[in-house]
């Protein structure tokens, strides 16, 4: 009763967070990604693109691209249009130009295992082969992501191929930056020079943000009172799964999601993949990266 | 101000509608699909297998299948558990067991635009073209376009045990085996008699019936009594209802989801150019 009292009492004032219940605004861009997937990343990428003349630090990210899950349904109401929005949630149809990034399941795992310590949703004795399990049937700390094939099926099947979408997986971030940094200036119609995109990759290295949590990671809404001896910006590198994961585990995955996988570009090693349909090429098929 | 306050107030007190963000349970299962697709007709069906001791109506039917996102709150926490609720929402992650209803969009069109006429939302003289382009951009209803909402569900959950998909013109051809799967689904143990019992109490004639005893029940209450909420009951009436032009740009749009589906083009050439391209593979293959 006292909580529900408190809850209701958070709604009427605004300090509520907004999560889905967040009014969509006709302006508005959502950066969408399953939780661990390099949405940070991109977020700083895209903060710095379009700030340049202020770098983008773990003070001033929410106020450049707020958390609709981590802030208040009135915090965003103060948010200026155009807004672009951080969100992890799986399909939502009112959103109206989404970039989503997706990053291998079998890497997401990895990162989402170190990152459920850190929150301290298990102890550091539980499995990671137990969850692989958990990550797989949806049995997570939270269902309001869905599963990592749940979002990105949503995503990329059911509003991928219509206007004002543009996918990204990390793999190709972290192979070639500048390169999907042009098609994200692009997709916010900006000139992207050489020198722009250079500043913009550099102050959202992985070395500078690991730098920076150390100092701000401690007042950083998604970090504050979590363990800080098990960082928020990881090891951010792609195929970790491959010296990682046990061959049981990278099963499990590949007959859950092979078929999400190799339609995304993910070569499987447990199984025959299905053939990648062709009509879906350009919008699964990211950017110039045709194999 | 006093508007707002007194929402407010009703929101504390638990007398509104929580839309979408109403508590889900992992028992619980959902009756969805796109609006004008056959959901009352299979919560019809549904009561009357479950509740043979009292007759579905229109009166009764928001009690023996509650609408999830029409009950207030209060009313919601009292459903008895496990409960099975209606819904229209495009992909929940939360709902774990869902029965999901799909129909050709051709006639879907067609019917919301009746359904629309009823509820007084446009008016006689607004054309069904015009009607049309806004079905295919998603702008009728705030649960998706019919292709969203549609691909939502399939490329999520299509190969769960825990979803089984019908569609409404088999439901029209052979009620009575697709309630019997229903009913397995549900795992509920059924007689054919009781099934013979439940389709003929849930005919598109009961329900017309019904529909004219009970004008003022949720479903039609303060719309147009001159036009029916039980309309033809019919498959592929889009055929004479709808323009070539209405009809090649829902093709357009969905055409490959409407191919996986069953349901035949007029106009297989436009396919290719198709704004949803749903892999078959993934359809086919990919489950949690």
């Amino acid at each position: 009763m006292m909580y529900s009292v408190k809850r209701l009492l958070k709604n009427a004032l605004g300090l509520d967070i907004a999560g889905r219940t967040l009014a969509v605004r006709p302006d508005d861009t959502f950066l969408v990604s399953y939780p661990r997937s390099g949405n940070t990343w991109t977020r700083f990428l895209i903060a710095n693109l379009l700030h340049p003349q202020e770098p983008v630090t773990f003070d001033n990210i929410e106020r450049l691209i707020p958390d609709a899950e981590a802030q208040s349904s009135r915090y965003l109401r103060g948010v200026p249009s155009p807004r672009i929005i951080k969100s992890h949630s799986y399909f939502d149809p009112r959103y109206p130009r989404v970039i989503y990034v997706v990053r291998d399941p079998r890497d997401v795992v990895l990162s989402y295992y170190d990152f459920s310590r850190k929150y301290r949703h298990f102890e550091d004795s539980y499995p990671l082969e137990s969850y692989i399990g958990d990550f797989v049937n949806g049995r997570l700390n939270s269902t309001d992501w869905g599963t990592w094939g749940e979002n990105v099926a949503s995503w990329v099947f059911a509003r991928g191929a219509r206007p004002g979408f543009l996918l990204l997986r990390y793999e190709d971030l972290k192979a070639g930056p500048a390169q999907e940094l042009t098609k994200l200036a692009n997709f916010f119609g900006i000139a992207a020079t050489p020198e722009l995109l250079q500043a913009a990759c550099d102050r959202s290295s992985a070395d500078r943000m690991r730098e920076m949590e150390k100092t701000q990671g401690k007042d950083w809404v998604s970090t504050k009172n979590k363990r800080d001896d098990i960082p928020f910006i990881r090891a951010a590198v792609a195929g970790g799964w491959k010296s990682k994961l046990r061959q049981e585990s990278v099963e499990e995955i590949e007959a859950a999601w092979g078929n999400i996988m190799t339609q995304l570009g993910y070569e499987l090693v447990t199984r025959q993949a299905e053939p990648v349909d062709t009509q879906l090429a350009g919008v699964t098929t990211p950017g110039d990266r045709r194999e | 101000m006093i508007q707002r306050l007194i929402n407010t107030t009703k929101r504390v007190l638990g007398h509104t509608s929580q839309g979408r963000h109403f508590e889900v349970f992992d028992d619980d299962t959902f009756i969805v699909s796109f609006p004008k697709s056959g959901n009352t007709w299979t919560r019809f069906l549904i009561a009357n297998l479950l509740h043979p001791e009292e007759p579905a109506n229109f009166g009764n039917i928001d009690r023996l299948i509650p609408e999830s996102e029409e009950l207030t709150k209060n009313q919601l926490a009292r459903v008895p558990r496990p409960r099975i609720m209606k819904s229209h929402e495009y992909f929940d992650a939360r709902f774990r067991k869902v029965i999901y209803i799909v129909r050709d969009p051709r006639d879907v069109a067609v019917s919301q635009f009746h359904f629309f006429r009823k509820r007084r939302r446009i008016a006689d003289d607004y054309s069904i073209e015009q009607f049309v382009t806004r079905f295919v951009a998603g702008e009728t209803c705030d649960y998706s376009s019919w292709g969203g909402n549609v691909a939502s569900w399939l490329v999520t959950r299509q190969n769960s045990p825990n979803f089984l998909l019908l569609r409404y013109e088999d439901m029209a051809a052979r009620t009575a085996a697709e309630l019997t799967r229903v009913a397995s689904f549900l795992g509920l143990g059924v007689t054919p008699e009781l099934v013979a019992q439940a389709v003929e109490r849930s005919s598109a004639d009961q329900m017309r019936k019904l529909e004219g005893a009970n004008a003022t029940a949720t479903v039609t209450k303060n719309s147009r009594q001159d036009v029916p909420f039980v309309r033809t009951a019919k498959a592929g009436g889009w055929r004479t209802g709808l323009p070539e032009s209405a009809v090649q740009r829902l093709e357009t749009a969905w055409g490959p989801l409407m191919v996986y589906l069953g349901y035949e083009l007029m106009f297989p050439e436009k396919v290719a150019t198709s704004d949803l391209p749903v892999p078959e593979t993934l359809l086919n293959g990919s489950s949690r």
